[in-house]
């Protein structure tokens, strides 16, 4: 029997689309009341695995689970998760109330109790009132609630949400994300949330698994993933990343060193990847742009890296600056600095000291 | 200079545009002239107004029986066509499947048939399979020219229809058959009157096929056709000609005017966003 915590197992499920192989061996299990995000870049199979769930599409391989119960072979219309669509699909031709009770009216429930339902739940999406309104008469931000407030009146074990902010616009899409974090909250309804973009999900999801060509490269909170990048794709594709190519010099108690020259160095602490990596091994080497300290002069490097550079490129983007910097060991880094007194000092061709605690580099492969 | 905006260049598309005009309608005008011209022969001069025309063919039973042989046709065709039409429409666009290229031409074939032959291939079926020629045997062969256009209306209405439409329904819970009553359908429509309007005109009009497999009654096309060597029936069968040129005018512009104005509503939910980002951006 199943864990009766997991709204949605998914147990390695494949689909081929011709010689596509959209989702390569997925396993994952999502918990009731969850908020968990598919993050990937188009093509990776995260669209692929909400239809699977919703149903549209059928695995070639591998089981579907939905609160235990066994799905793989039932159509979408008796599965009990609901889909938020990425145009929203609502009926143009039927008004608000009509589209939010389509799915009651087929569940047989009573017209008086229809009614009631709708308007709570119009209440709770905050489009009170608007029930005789068609689709055609609402901006793009009230057809999202709109579409919302239809899947979740059938009180879905799960809601499936695809790109569902896409089609709005920058300042509509932050405040849309808090909406759906505080309606999310409000329901405790499992929401599957499927997005390339990554500030969104790390945003509102409790968890976010990474896709990339068909498969979970990396499964955990948005500060793991953000943080502790498990693979080079996850690091380039969560955050801005410095990516370095190191040859070790020394092992140094836990520490694995790179000597660029008398002062500069980096410094990296034995990971999980340690016990393969000794003198003379490549290591490739992340550091966020945020972590990284820069300097005029003279920076202390302490028991962490610095490294010696000059300003290529400023770029200023409000409350950072940032920094494009050509360092000794030949690579351009990204710095990420609050723009303040330092930030407005430091020009295009100064020299400076980039240093970062030894902490904040991660390996990434070897 | 492009010359669709230069003074000079739109002087010329005006002059094309109404010779052209010109051209299409000069035949019809003349033979509405004629069919109010007060002479037995069909030809100037001009002797006078008069509705006598109009009044001979109302008491003229051959002439109605033949109208009311090819309404029968018509509505025939209209309502097994569209019937037809529907389900054909929705397999070329939502379904994928082997040989779907080939389907589509078999079914859109009829179009590039020549009349003559397809006429005479079904006047040597029937006689074949010994089906005596009547109205039905007439509504058939409409069907089959019918059908490709029914076909060709229905599809690009469909193709924006989107399939989440009618996969959302589906999502909430109903079947194929409840979200195609209560989504594709009734979105469908607009498209689908057009259709049967459509077959209902290409029926009425047709004369190679219905003189082919026409039985001892025939259609108000062919009955027309055989009066023409009659020069004392000719004032008359024009009158009738006017009657008929103005429902068909008529209905097709109806069905037109009922397309777009649909059409319309169906894009403004999709254009809705494109202009908030405009705005706020």
């Amino acid at each position: 029997m199943s864990d009766p915590g997991v709204a949605i197992s998914i147990q390695r499920v494949r689909k081929s689309f011709g010689d596509v192989r959209a989702v390569d061996g997925i396993s994952l299990d999502i918990a009731e009341g969850e908020f968990l995000t598919l993050l990937g870049p188009s093509g990776c199979g995260k669209t692929t695995t909400m239809r699977l769930i919703a149903g549209f599409e059928e695995p070639d391989e591998g089981t579907i689970l939905l609160r235990g119960t066994d799905v793989v072979g039932v159509p979408p219309n008796k599965r009990e998760v609901n889909m938020c669509f990425q145009h929203y699909a609502l009926f143009p031709h039927m008004a608000v109330e009509r589209n939010i009770e389509y799915g009651l009216k087929l569940k047989k429930v009573p017209k008086g109790d229809r009614q009631r339902i709708v308007a709570e739940m119009l209440e709770i999406v905050g489009l009170a009132g608007m029930q005789q309104r068609k689709p055609g008469q609402l901006s793009g931000g009230q057809q999202q609630r709109v579409a919302l407030a239809r899947a979740l009146v059938n009180q879905p074990a799960a809601l499936l949400l695809d790109e569902p902010l896409g089609a709005l616009d920058v300042k509509l899409r932050k405040h849309m994300q808090l909406e759906l974090k505080r309606i999310q909250h409000e329901l405790r309804t499992t929401f599957v949330y499927v997005t390339h973009d990554q500030d969104e999900a790390l945003s509102m999801s409790d968890r976010i698994a990474v896709m990339n060509q068909g498969v979970i490269e990396q499964l955990g909170t948005p500060r793991e993933v953000y943080e502790q990048p498990a693979t080079p794709f996850v690091a380039d594709f969560v955050g801005v990343l410095n990516a370095m190519d190191v040859r070790v010099d020394e092992v140094a108690g836990e520490d694995l060193v790179m000597r660029v020259s008398d002062r500069d160095r980096i410094v990296v602490p034995v990971g999980p990847l340690g016990t393969e990596a000794s003198v003379g091994s490549s290591l490739l080497v992340a550091v966020r742009p945020e972590r990284v300290e820069l300097s005029i002069g003279d920076g202390a490097a302490g028991n962490g890296s610095r490294l010696s550079g000059t300003v290529g490129q400023v770029v200023y983007l409000g409350t950072l600056t940032q920094f494009h910097v050509d360092t000794a060991i030949g690579e351009r880094l990204i710095v990420h600095h609050l723009s303040d007194d330092l930030s407005s000092m430091v020009n295009r061709g100064d020299e400076v000291v980039l240093t970062w605690a030894r902490t904040d580099a991660a390996v990434l492969s070897s | 200079m492009n010359v669709a905006v230069s003074r000079a260049g739109r002087r010329w598309l005006w002059l094309v545009f109404w010779l052209l005009t010109l051209f299409l309608y000069a035949p019809l005008v003349i033979l509405l002239i004629f069919s109010f011209n007060d002479r037995e022969l069909v030809s100037f001069p001009w002797e006078g107004f008069t509705l006598h025309w109009y009044q001979t063919f109302l008491d003229n039973p051959e002439i109605l029986t033949a109208l009311r042989v090819s309404v029968v046709v018509a509505t025939l065709t209209a309502v097994v066509t569209t019937i037809l039409a529907i389900p054909a429409s929705i397999a070329l666009v939502r379904r994928r499947f082997f040989g779907k290229g080939l389907v589509s031409g078999v079914m859109l074939a009829p179009l590039v048939i020549p009349l003559v032959v397809l006429g005479t291939a079904l006047l040597i079926l029937f006689n074949t399979i010994g089906i005596p020629f009547s109205p039905l045997t007439i509504a058939i062969g409409h069907i089959v020219i019918a059908l490709p256009f029914a076909i060709l209306t229905l599809v690009p209405r469909l193709e924006r229809i989107p399939a989440a439409l009618e996969e959302a329904s589906r999502d909430l819970g109903a079947g194929w058959s409840t979200t195609f009553r209560q989504i594709t359908f009734p979105l469908m429509l607009p498209a689908i009157f057009s259709a049967f309007l459509l077959s209902f005109v290409i029926s009425f009009d047709e004369v190679v096929i219905a003189s082919f497999v026409a039985g001892d009654e025939v259609t108000f096309p062919v009955y027309l056709y055989s009066q023409l060597r009659l020069p004392r029936q000719l004032p008359q069968v024009i009158a009738v000609a006017v009657v008929v040129l103005t429902i068909s005018a008529i209905v097709v512009t109806i069905s037109e005017v009922l397309r777009r104005m649909t059409d319309k509503s169906l894009e403004e939910t999709t254009r809705v966003h494109d202009e908030e980002e405009v705005s706020v951006a």
